[in-house]
């Protein structure tokens, strides 16, 4: 087969590039150490959210020092608790499902982007430093009023935390 | 319409497409540049870290 | 202006294959009047979330974004491929089809699905009937759209196979008169992209036909929405190369011509399809990096298979850009850059073309983020990503698709376009108005603006512009929205224009030869059984487990989700017929009290 040099060239620089590509994301899921969102997050009945243990009180809990677990349900049109209250400094996991249809979960403006799936349980761990507010959305579309869907994120300082369900 | 204004005829032999290399290794940069600002920068750099 | 095509007297495709040349009109008729109806939408949606000029309750914004997204990506870009794959395999193997009934039976098959699921979205319009299929292009269970909807998908996709095999049948009678020679070039790539097409379709067939249909007529309770999620994904990836392969036909086969050239490259064209059969499918999970009951291992594969995607595509780039260097240079064009200015930029079809592949080196760029899979969770959903599909699928294809038409159009017709100035101002058009839009698009998603929203304006916080402003870039996307409506309006107008031209004979437009002819490539690259085999092989490794693991967690069906028909509220607001008239009467009066 006849390649011309400089096609030889580009190839090899296309597949430095996409070795490239390849790198920098394993750096990142190791090095920096971002987790992708799995399976681990286990399955749910999804017409039984209220006899679950993890759902049927959503909420958020303590389970370790600066450890807390986020139960949170993505349903037509709300997110359940809002809002959901946590400490700063703290290392948040994140359990979501949905009763209904597939719902997004975004925290606007940040990283902590994920997909809620029923039947499916979302299990997404996030680090919160600072004291602040954040504003949460749907960016699935789920029905007719998909774009009231929104819901915030209040992470509060330390020494005013309290914690239990805001429902 | 352009087809017929064939001025001169060039064979694969006597063709070196220099000018494609040298807009392709500019695309090449950008790509690079690019994706560093956009991995380390607006990724990483981004608030929330997933872990 | 077509003088000297008159003058050279080449038979035109229409004079030499007439019954064929009814089939490619048909295909392309029926793309343009989807990419009609569908730039309506497009507009209404620009204007809409962006809250330029807002006329329709939110909740029909749904059944827009719906009609919108089918019409584009799969009527406008699969019609326009089955006409222009007709046209390459015959003109390639220089021999009509083998029955022409044949080839009416899946046109027109084609055509009922697509009226089929139309209808099941138009219907969301009329509150007071229950069909309806506001679920959007990727139908996500469980929202369930009407029967009629995913009906019609099924047999507009039985359309489509069908189609392939009339390829594979002119291929096969093709061989028995020319047993030892190379397949042409063109019916080449058609050939390894209809295989490509019939692997990534048993994923959409398995959701649509088992699934999705008997459950929305009530045979089955519940489906598994992780299930059905996945299939459509094994699908929905290679469906955008399915859109894309035609667009890479074009710039391999015609655009080297046009450029005054040859193409560079035979040899390379060849591996670039094949490399396109083995590896479009096992990728889709790239789609459900952030999904939940998708183990990490298998997103890793995916990413890796992605990436090597690429490779195919910047291959092309160079030797598409080379074979226009040769046109250039053949035409006189000197220097390291200097070249640039001898191509013919005066011909629509050219600019159009090339224009579209420079948009495309762009939307690489962004393919490549969302290809990366933990930068995922910066983009994922946000409206960056419609923003990289309107530079790929929405300008590398679909700016392709006008501009080939103006070249290809006269040749199936024998009539000429009826404005090449205004075919010029249309390409160029497009490209300012996606350039625009698409630029807003990915910078808002950044931002974490997201997609497929009626009103990205929440109550409880705003969206933060680390640049820029969010009210300008909402301008920027209704802007570039409305040029883009304008284009589409003169790319049609036009192309029903010429159908009032005077026929005349002699518009065919011969291809030049590659530079480098398919004699320099190893016979095994023709071996279609083989490349089939690998890319089946790499599509099982890649979708066995995930599938196992999904089914076995949740099972083949989740009797715990329930379906959810997507109809509208019809107490809620204005309705859509009503509110059409109230927004002309509006629209009206703005008029006349600026015209006194």
């Amino acid at each position: 087969m006849n390649i011309h040099n400089y096609e030889k060239i580009w190839l090899m620089a296309a597949i430095l590039l996409i070795v490239g590509f390849i790198s920098t994301v394993t750096y990142g899921a190791t090095a920096v150490g971002v987790d992708m969102i799995s399976d681990d997050g286990g399955t749910v009945n999804a017409s039984a959210l209220d006899e679950d243990p993890r759902f049927s009180e959503p909420r958020v809990e303590q389970v370790g020092e600066n450890e807390y677990e986020a139960y949170v349900i993505a349903q037509q049109f709300i997110f359940r608790p809002d809002p959901i209250t946590v400490p700063a400094n703290s290392t948040v996991t994140f359990f979501v499902t949905s009763p209904d249809v597939i719902h997004g979960f975004e925290i606007v403006g940040t990283n902590a982007n994920a997909m809620v799936v029923p039947g499916q349980v979302t299990e997404l761990t996030v680090e919160f430093n600072e004291p602040g507010e954040y504003g949460l959305l749907c960016h699935e579309y789920c029905g007719a009023g998909h774009h009231t869907m929104e819901g915030s994120v209040v992470v509060q300082p330390q020494d005013e935390f309290t914690q239990g369900g805001d429902e | 319409m352009g087809e017929e204004q064939v001025v001169r005829e060039i064979g694969h032999d006597e063709y070196d497409p220099k000018g494609t290399l040298a807009l392709i290794g500019v695309y090449f940069v950008i790509l690079l540049v690019m994706w560093v600002f956009m991995y380390f920068v607006e990724f990483l750099g981004n608030e929330l870290t997933v872990v | 202006m077509m003088s000297e095509a008159l003058e050279t007297g080449t038979p035109s495709f229409m004079d030499r294959f007439p019954q064929e040349a009814a089939v490619v009109r048909a295909s392309l008729i029926s793309s343009f009047i989807a990419l009609f109806l569908g730039a309506v939408f497009g507009l209404i949606q620009a204007l809409h979330r962006t809250d330029v000029f807002r006329f329709l309750d939110s909740q029909y914004y749904y059944t827009v974004l719906t009609a919108h997204g089918v019409l584009m990506v799969v009527s406008f870009t699969i019609f326009f491929l089955v006409g222009v794959f007709t046209w390459a395999t015959v003109r390639s193997l220089d021999r009509p089809l083998v029955d022409i009934r044949y080839t009416w039976a899946w046109y027109g098959l084609m055509a009922i699905g697509t009226l089929m699921a139309v209808v099941a979205i138009l219907g969301g319009f009329i509150p007071s009937t229950d069909i309806s299929a506001d679920v959007l292009f990727t139908f996500y269970a469980p929202m369930q759209a009407h029967p009629l909807f995913y009906g019609g998908l099924a047999i507009f996709i039985i359309g489509t196979w069908l189609a392939g095999a009339d390829y594979f049948r002119a291929w096969y009678a093709w061989k028995q008169e020319h047993p030892d020679e190379r397949i042409p070039l063109q019916t080449f790539m058609v050939l390894t992209t209809m295989l490509m097409w019939y692997i990534a379709t048993i994923g959409v067939a398995i959701a649509v036909v088992v699934f999705l249909l008997p459950w929305s007529l009530g045979l089955l309770d519940s489906v598994n929405p992780l299930l059905t999620r996945t299939l459509f994904w094994f699908w929905g990836h290679p469906v955008v190369y399915f859109w894309l392969m035609p667009a890479y036909l074009l710039w391999y086969t015609v655009l080297p011509s046009i450029s005054g050239g040859r193409l560079f490259s035979d040899p390379l064209a060849r591996v670039v399809f094949v490399l396109f059969l083995l590896l479009s499918t096992p990728v889709g999970i790239h789609h459900q990096y952030v999904d939940p009951g998708i183990a990490e291992g298998f997103k890793m594969i995916a990413m890796t298979n992605t990436m090597f995607l690429l490779l195919p595509s910047l291959l092309t780039a160079f030797t598409v850009v080379a074979s226009m260097e040769h046109g250039a240079r053949q035409r006189g064009g000197t220097g390291l850059f200097g070249w640039l200015r001898a191509l013919p930029w005066r011909n629509p079809a050219f600019t159009g073309m090339a224009l579209a592949g420079l948009m495309f080196a762009a939307g690489g760029f962004s393919g490549m983020v969302n290809a990366g899979m933990n930068i995922n969770y910066l983009v994922h959903n946000t409206i960056w990503v419609p923003g990289h599909f309107h530079l790929t699928v929405g300008t590398a294809v679909a700016l392709t698709f006008m501009a080939a038409t103006y070249w290809l159009w006269p040749q199936v017709t024998n009539k000429p376009i009826f404005s090449r100035p205004i075919a010029l101002a249309q390409v160029v058009l497009w490209f300012v108005g996606m350039a625009l839009m698409s630029n807003a698009m990915h910078v808002m998603g950044l931002f974490g603006v997201p997609r497929r929203t009626a009103e990205p304006q929440y109550q409880g916080f705003d969206f933060v512009a680390s640049f820029g402003s969010i009210t300008e870039l909402r301008m920027q996307l209704a802007l570039g929205g409305t040029l883009l409506f304008l284009s589409t309006i003169l790319f049609v107008s036009n192309i029903a224009l010429s159908t009032g031209s005077p026929r005349m004979s002699g518009l065919g437009k011969p291809l030049s030869e590659p530079l480098s002819p398919a004699a320099d490539s190893p016979k095994v690259l023709d071996n279609l059984t083989l490349w089939f085999g690998i890319a089946m092989v790499l599509v099982v490794l890649a979708y066995i487990l995930p599938l196992a693991s999904i089914i076995t967690d949740s099972g083949i069906v989740d009797p715990g989700v329930r379906p959810v028909p997507m109809l509208v509220d019809a107490a809620n607001g204005l309705g859509p017929i009503s509110a059409v008239t109230d927004a002309a009467s509006r629209v009206v009066a703005a008029v006349v009290g600026v015209v006194p």
